[in-house]
């Protein structure tokens, strides 16, 4: 007797083909991409991309897998509300991320990163490691602009330098710039004077071409021309100088301000994150990485192996330094968040 | 499992069986999310109805609300403007110029939002070529036209208007020509041959069109950020700001409960007038 094998229409599966392809499936959904679970080998670290992660890569990452052969993969882009989510969910998509100061002490406040040791004599500041300093300095096209601007109150001034501005979307950055151009003097700024800061941005907002909020579109508004004077991140302006654009900016009145890595509240990574961020503070891999990205190192220790010709573009540096000033969010003035809210409501109106 | 499947067939259960992966699949990844959205609005902080409170009597929520129903309205309006003749094109074309037509519409439609958006900030800004056409012109101070309510509006019509000219070209293609031809004969002319007959014949597809083109700019973020500015910004972008800046996951979510309530009013009209079945053409 032989047997018949009817093939089984798909609408109408035989027991055993709808458990083949029902196994199948359920299968393939299991395999999906592991989100940083706890592996011995890999670290996921935020990165801001650009200049920021070719030096990062140079000097930090491939230096750290070769010492510990800890990979590194990096995630993208750098988001404070990710770090959030990440606590609340339990589901990392990044261990280890830098943060500015104002930052900083909202997500200390907030439980969502680890206690930290410190690494270096000075280097701990509310769970954070001081890893490099950047500022905020004042910078013009040397084509549209006539004359050269030396202060924030020449950047206010659009009689004697007519043309579009952009300043950052960031409110703790932009109020001591507007209480600089009332001309108040740079060690008198802390606490801020909110409501004077406020009455001098309303004297030039509406030149305020633009509210940049991220950094390579900084480096895009002053290299393409689209503003003739802006307030931005000096290594951002040392991106728009080397794509050949006329540019120029000054020291002068610049606003320090230290970025810190942190690591994610309970990590599944916890300890080559921590061993990361030692490393990363440490003086040779600190002091390559601040020479290629401009950055000025926190740590005393790295200046030793900083170059002179490096050292010329950094914000720490001998003849810079004293014409910055130092961004303080212990004595702020106010309460951050409210300032910042008030801050967006008058950029909307 | 044979017998199973008869009771299936009998009773008309097949079709409801055939849906429960995509139901089960919609669940997962569209209900549960958004009833979490939902749940966060009235529970973060804390559980209240504050964050409701705050975004219906804040003024600058009521601001930026207003602004993009308004915003919404324009690019509908003017969606409708470019579209309707373009369609009208396409339609008495030549089934080779209207492929053509139908083409390039949809070859921009399939752009990716984001480089549509680039394109426009290269072609509007400061040395690109709008400025460059302006200064041949002879004009000595050409206005700034990026980041401007007018570059985002733009830039809007431009993304959203081939929604707009395929509804009305699809209704448009079904229009007996045989019925203008009659209009003609009894002396309807240009104007009036618009409004009797061209224009009620097409009514279901401007609706269409309309209805779609508005929900989506209610909705519009990436556009209106990149090229507008922060005082005409949309609720999106709010959204957006609120959680990346304030981490305010409360208020943002509550925002979105928001938009989408009118949404879903919006299509519930449109639904009542036409049925909802028809928006897809």
């Amino acid at each position: 007797m032989t047997i018949i094998h009817t093939p089984t229409p798909l609408l109408r599966p035989s027991r055993r083909r709808f458990l083949k392809t029902s196994g199948g499936a359920l299968a393939a959904t299991l395999a999906m991409p592991h989100i940083a679970r706890a592996q011995d080998n890999v670290l996921y670290i935020n990165s801001w991309g650009g200049p920021w992660l070719d030096a990062a890569k140079a000097n930090l990452f491939d230096p750290f897998t070769a010492e510990t052969g800890i990979r590194i993969e990096v995630v993208s882009p750098v988001s404070f509300a990710k770090l959030a989510a990440q606590v609340q969910t339990g589901i990392y998509e990044f261990d280890v991320t830098t943060l500015g100061g104002g930052e900083l002490l909202r997500a200390n406040e907030a439980g969502i990163i680890e206690a930290l040791d410190e690494p270096y004599p000075g280097g701990l500041f509310e769970n954070g490691v001081g890893s490099h300093s950047f500022a905020t300095v004042m910078a013009w096209r040397t084509d549209t602009v006539p004359g050269t601007p030396q202060s924030w109150a020449d950047f206010w001034d659009v009689e004697k330098f007519p043309g579009g501005r952009s300043l950052q979307r960031y409110a703790a950055r932009v109020l001591p710039l507007a209480l600089l151009a009332e001309g108040v003097p740079m060690d008198q700024l802390y606490p801020l004077d909110i409501d004077r800061a406020f009455a001098s941005l309303d004297r030039i907002k509406d030149h305020i071409t633009v509210w940049w909020t991220a950094g390579a579109q900084s480096t895009q508004l002053l290299r393409d021309g689209e503003v003739d004077m802006i307030g931005i991140w000096h290594g951002r302006y040392y991106e728009a100088e080397a794509a050949g654009a006329p540019v120029a900016m000054t020291w002068n009145q610049g606003q320090q301000e230290r970025a810190y890595w942190v690591v994610a509240k309970d990590t599944p990574n916890m300890d080559a994150a921590k061993l990361f961020v030692e490393f990363a503070t440490s003086a040779k891999p600190l002091a390559g990485f601040t020479s290629q990205a401009d950055y000025g190192p926190l740590n005393a220790a790295a200046m030793e192996f900083v170059t002179e010709e490096d050292a010329a573009r950094m914000p720490t540096s001998e003849v810079n330094y004293p014409q910055t000033f130092e961004q303080d969010m212990l004595n702020f003035g106010g309460d951050i968040a409210e300032v910042t809210e008030r801050f967006e409501e008058w950029v909307a109106t | 499992m044979a017998s199973l499947s008869k009771l299936a067939e009998r009773s008309n259960l097949w079709p409801w069986l055939l849906l429960l992966p995509l139901a089960g699949y919609m669940a997962i990844f569209f209900v549960i999310p958004l009833a979490d959205v939902a749940i966060m609005s009235v529970t973060e902080p804390k559980p209240s109805l504050a964050n409701y409170e705050k975004v219906l009597t804040g003024a600058l929520y009521q601001k930026v609300f207003l602004n993009t129903f308004l915003t919404a309205a324009l690019v509908t309006v003017c969606c409708l403007l470019v579209g309707f003749p373009l369609a009208y094109l396409m339609s008495v074309s030549t089934p080779r110029v209207a492929m053509l037509i139908l083409l390039l519409v949809t070859m921009s439609f399939w752009t990716s939002f984001l480089v549509r958006t680039y394109a426009w900030m290269v072609l509007l800004g400061n040395n690109g070529p709008a400025i460059w056409a302006m200064g041949m012109l002879g004009i000595e101070n050409p206005p700034r036209l990026l980041f401007t309510r007018f570059s985002s509006t733009l830039a809007m019509v431009h993304m959203l208007a081939p929604y707009m000219i395929m509804n009305i070209y699809s209704v448009m293609k079904k229009i007996d020509p045989a019925l203008v031809r009659s209009a003609e004969s009894l002396g309807a002319r240009g104007g009036s041959l618009l409004r009797h007959v061209y224009l009620p014949l097409t009514a279901p597809g401007i609706a269409n069109g309309s209805v779609l083109v508005f929900v989506i700019c209610l909705g519009f973020y990436v556009t209106p950020v990149l090229l507008g500015s922060p005082r005409e910004q949309m609720i999106a972008g709010l959204i957006g700001h609120q959680i990346e800046e304030f981490l305010n996951f409360g208020l943002g979510s509550a925002m979105a409960m928001i938009l989408l309530a009118v949404t879903l009013a919006i299509l519930a009209v449109y639904h009542r007038r036409f049925g909802l079945d028809k928006l897809w053409g």
